[in-house]
């Protein structure tokens, strides 16, 4: 009975096609949102589902001098890597299909695989424009990877859990946003670093190098990463909501704070011109990083002195 | 230097209707001067041929039967057609005009694109 | 056009497709990580041989061939080419006719510059203000389609003259897209010179000094942007120019802040030239009559195009057809200026420097 649920747990619901689904479901509110406040139409709702399925249906050209193997496999690793990060996170209001002590970390590094799945595909082949796709992607993903690490702990602390079930229930009707603003500040802005939306989408800024990392990429390949986006940003927009929002402990929480957390995006998203890679590294060690640390050590003050209050 | 500088643009558009225009479910009124495919009026046209001469495009050829009679034939080519107005301008009877009510000039066949106009031959 | 010994380097080919070009052309920088340290640009993608086609064709026939050299300052090839036959045949059109085709010049520098802003918004990753300049250009296209019956190639010239005329009705029509238009300039000349994210990709970046303005020979909004006072408008007065003089706008920076700031008020500064024009329309003829076949001889005929001065030779052996038209396009004498100032940037930078020059490379390969 177990292993049954468990597999359609992974396949269908709430991971698996479902979130595939919401995944370009969110792929089109960005994009329409984004075309609404640029005085634009927009794409239609099925846009994404339709891009997709006509990937699908394209030859994969796999271009001379890659490792035929690695370029092949690199999409589905990316995709398996988002949809297993979605088995640890309360999506759609839900308690996680999994769960275990610490699953944050691995969640985040799940998450983190994507880019990296990305980074090694641009270097597996010749093409400049991907190779320099693949070392921006990279420095990005340095960059922004620890500051972003440390804001999603900033509720961990509080909470007393690395397990983001704990750490969920902890949060539930507290808002954490306002005990913590820089935290939540850093961790938008992370996000929309590690979904390389503008204005962090130097890796594949189209007017320098095309398409960045993904440059060679068609068909199968291609879609598989374009999903693989999708799950990820579904699965770090509920991180997100569930830590800093005040919980998603039903669905309709879960999808209003989603939503308005993705509008907070998009607006950052239309007022920002692209940033350089030199800046966006820069942006995130010298002022990001350090914010947070700054966050960290207000909290760890606050709770130490509550602490000392209960104690006393 | 400050940020979102665009912030006001942006919350407008919001309550905004998108600034793209619907162009087959919605048409916009054509302009009055607007330049759509040539008319011809034989009433006055001498058969002077400057109209082809001019024609930067080699669009329009005129055909002179009977010069006495004032019997032409006229072909217009649309799709080498440059709506440049030259012909209009060129004329000094006035028969070239373009008419600003057929501009969607698109068709399926090639031989659409083609028109032939012939002066009303006198009685006989 | 070479800048560096380009040994055994990483090259980045850029072009002749490419989505920062939005014509085809080809450059390749060698960078070393993300700077670029040689650049080399190949032209001529575009060559249509319109020169050549012209010594096959009529004087008339010639204006439309010459105003489709260029999309965007159509206008302005084909008033230089009838300024230039009209001084070979010794006429000059009737003063409402040189105002009017000032008035349609005017009009296109707008729509030009407009497009200009939208396009190196796009290129510096500010697809906002991308979105919005291009919205509000189409005010400026719907004028000119009901001045002149269409949005690109106006077709607004004959020899001797100009085939439309400028109603009050038009006019009001004018008078109100231009205050439309002139609140939006202000606005996006408030957002270029003020917004955070985007100064830090256009201000400092892509210096030229003055000094090296004059050696390149760059002309137009780029070599005014870098301090050069350079307008044919001013330095020798064409059509009704004489009667309207513009302010030339300058700006000392020499970066890519003041390419988009000199652009800008370059903006204001027509806006106000139209509303003078037609507020002091000369009445009159149209056109005066034109002889079919040009006295024989040879002329020059310089105007200036949106993108700086656009040069004519014409000459005539007294037929109907001219023995050579050349036309040596403003982006040529810029071009120079994106290979040398794009060394020691990043890469990042180098679409944002390219889109700085205004670049037309149908415009430069004829
Ligand atoms: S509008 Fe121009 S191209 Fe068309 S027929 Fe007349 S002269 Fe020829
Ligand atoms: S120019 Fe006018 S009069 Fe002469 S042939 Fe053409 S239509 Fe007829």
């Amino acid at each position: 009975m177990s292993t049954v649920t468990s597999i359609a747990a992974l396949l269908l619901f709430p991971s698996g096609l479902f979130l595939l689904l919401s995944g370009l479901a969110y792929e089109w509110a960005d994009r329409k949102l984004l075309a609404q406040f640029q005085n634009r139409v927009g794409p239609r709702w099925f846009q994404p589902l339709a891009d997709v399925v006509k990937l699908l249906a394209k030859e994969e050209v796999a271009p001379d001098g890659v490792n035929g193997r690695l370029f092949v496999a690199l999409p589905i690793i990316a995709l398996a890597g988002a949809l297993t990060a979605a088995l640890y996170v309360p999506l759609f209001g839900l308690a996680p299909a999994f769960s275990f002590p610490g699953d944050l970390i691995v969640t985040l590094y799940l998450l983190s695989m994507l880019t990296l799945c990305m980074g090694i595909a641009g270097a597996n082949t010749l093409d400049r424009f991907s190779l320099v796709g693949a070392t921006r992607a990279l420095t990005q993903l340095f960059s922004y990877e620890a500051p972003f690490l440390l804001a999603l702990l900033g509720p961990a602390l509080v909470a007393e859990s690395w397990q983001i079930s704990e750490i969920a229930a902890y949060a539930n009707g507290r808002y954490l946003l306002l005990t913590q603003p820089i935290g939540f500040l850093v961790a938008i802005i992370g996000l929309m670093g590690k979904l390389e939306l503008p204005p962090f989408d130097a890796p594949e800024a189209e007017t320098e190098i095309v398409a960045g990392a993904l440059t060679e990429y068609s068909g199968r390949g291609l879609a598989l990463f374009r999903l693989g986006k999708g799950v990820e940003m579904v699965v770090g927009l509920t991180l997100v909501a569930a830590f800093y929002l005040g919980g998603v402990a039903n669905p309709f929480a879960f999808l209003l704070k989603t939503l308005v957390l993705l509008l907070v995006m998009v607006v950052m998203q239309a007022l920002m011109t692209r940033l350089r890679i030199d800046q966006t590294v820069g942006m995130w060690w010298r002022y990001g990083a350090l914010l947070v640390l700054a966050q960290w050590l207000i909290t760890i003050l606050f709770h130490a002195i509550s602490q000392v209050h209960l104690m006393g | 230097m400050k940020f979102g500088s665009m912030l006001k643009d942006i919350s407008q558009a919001l309550v905004q209707q998108p600034a793209t225009e619907q162009y087959p479910s919605v048409r916009r009124p054509v302009p009055e001067r607007l330049r759509g495919r040539l008319v011809w009026n034989p009433a006055t046209c001498t058969g002077c041929g400057l109209c082809a001469t001019d024609c930067p495009a080699k669009a329009i050829e005129l055909l002179v039967l009977d010069k006495k009679a004032k019997r032409f034939v006229m072909t217009y080519h649309i799709d080498r057609c440059t709506f440049c107005a030259q012909c209009v301008q060129s004329c000094r009877q006035g028969c070239l005009n373009m008419a600003a009510n057929h501009w969607e000039l698109a068709a399926f066949d090639r031989d659409d694109f083609l028109l032939r106009w012939q002066s009303a031959p006198e009685s006989g | 056009m070479q800048t560096d010994t380009q040994r055994e380097r990483f090259t980045i080919p850029i072009g002749p497709q490419h989505p920062a070009l939005k014509e085809p052309g080809h450059f390749r920088f060698s960078v070393d990580g993300e700077i670029v340290t040689g650049a080399t640009v190949r032209l001529g993608y575009a060559h249509r041989g319109l020169e050549k086609l012209a010594e096959k064709q009529n004087w008339v026939q010639n204006i439309y061939l010459f105003e489709r050299v260029c999309g965007i300052c159509s206008h302005t090839h084909a008033t230089a080419y009838c300024l230039g036959v009209e001084r070979l045949a010794g006429v000059i059109a009737p003063p409402r006719a040189q105002a009017i085709r000032t008035l349609v010049c005017e009009l296109e520098r707008i729509h030009s510059h407009l497009l200009w802003l939208g396009v190196s918004a796009h290129e510096a990753g500010f697809d906002t203000l991308f979105m919005y300049s291009w919205r509000d250009r189409e005010t400026v296209m719907d004028l000119l389609e009901a001045l002149t019956g269409n949005r690109v190639n106006y077709s607004v010239n004959v020899l001797g003259g100009v085939k439309v005329d400028v109603t009050e009705e038009i006019a009001q029509a004018i008078y109100k897209g231009l205050d439309f238009l002139e609140e939006r300039t202000h606005h996006y000349l408030q957002v270029v010179s003020s917004d955070a994210s985007f100064l830090q990709r256009a201000r400092g970046v892509g210096v030229m000094t003055r000094q090296q303005a004059e050696v390149m020979g760059v002309v137009g909004p780029t070599a005014r942007a870098s301090g050069v006072t350079r307008d044919i408008r001013i330095e020798a007065p064409y059509a009704a120019y004489a009667d309207f003089p513009p302010q030339v706008i300058v700006d000392e920076r020499g970066d890519l802040e003041a390419r988009f700031v000199v652009r800008l008020k370059e903006l204001l500064e027509s806006y106000r030239l139209v509303r003078e024009i037609l507020a002091r329309l000369p009445e009159g003829e149209l056109t005066v009559r034109m002889p079919r076949r040009i006295k024989s001889g040879e002329t020059v005929s310089r105007v200036e195009a949106p993108r700086g001065e656009l040069f004519y030779f014409l000459k005539s052996n007294g037929t109907d057809t001219p023995v050579r038209v050349h036309a040596r396009t403003p982006t040529i004498c810029n071009m120079t200026s994106v290979v040398r100032l794009a060394v020691g940037h990043q890469l990042a930078d180098v679409p944002l420097i390219l889109a700085g020059i205004d670049p037309c490379f149908s415009c430069n390969d004829r």
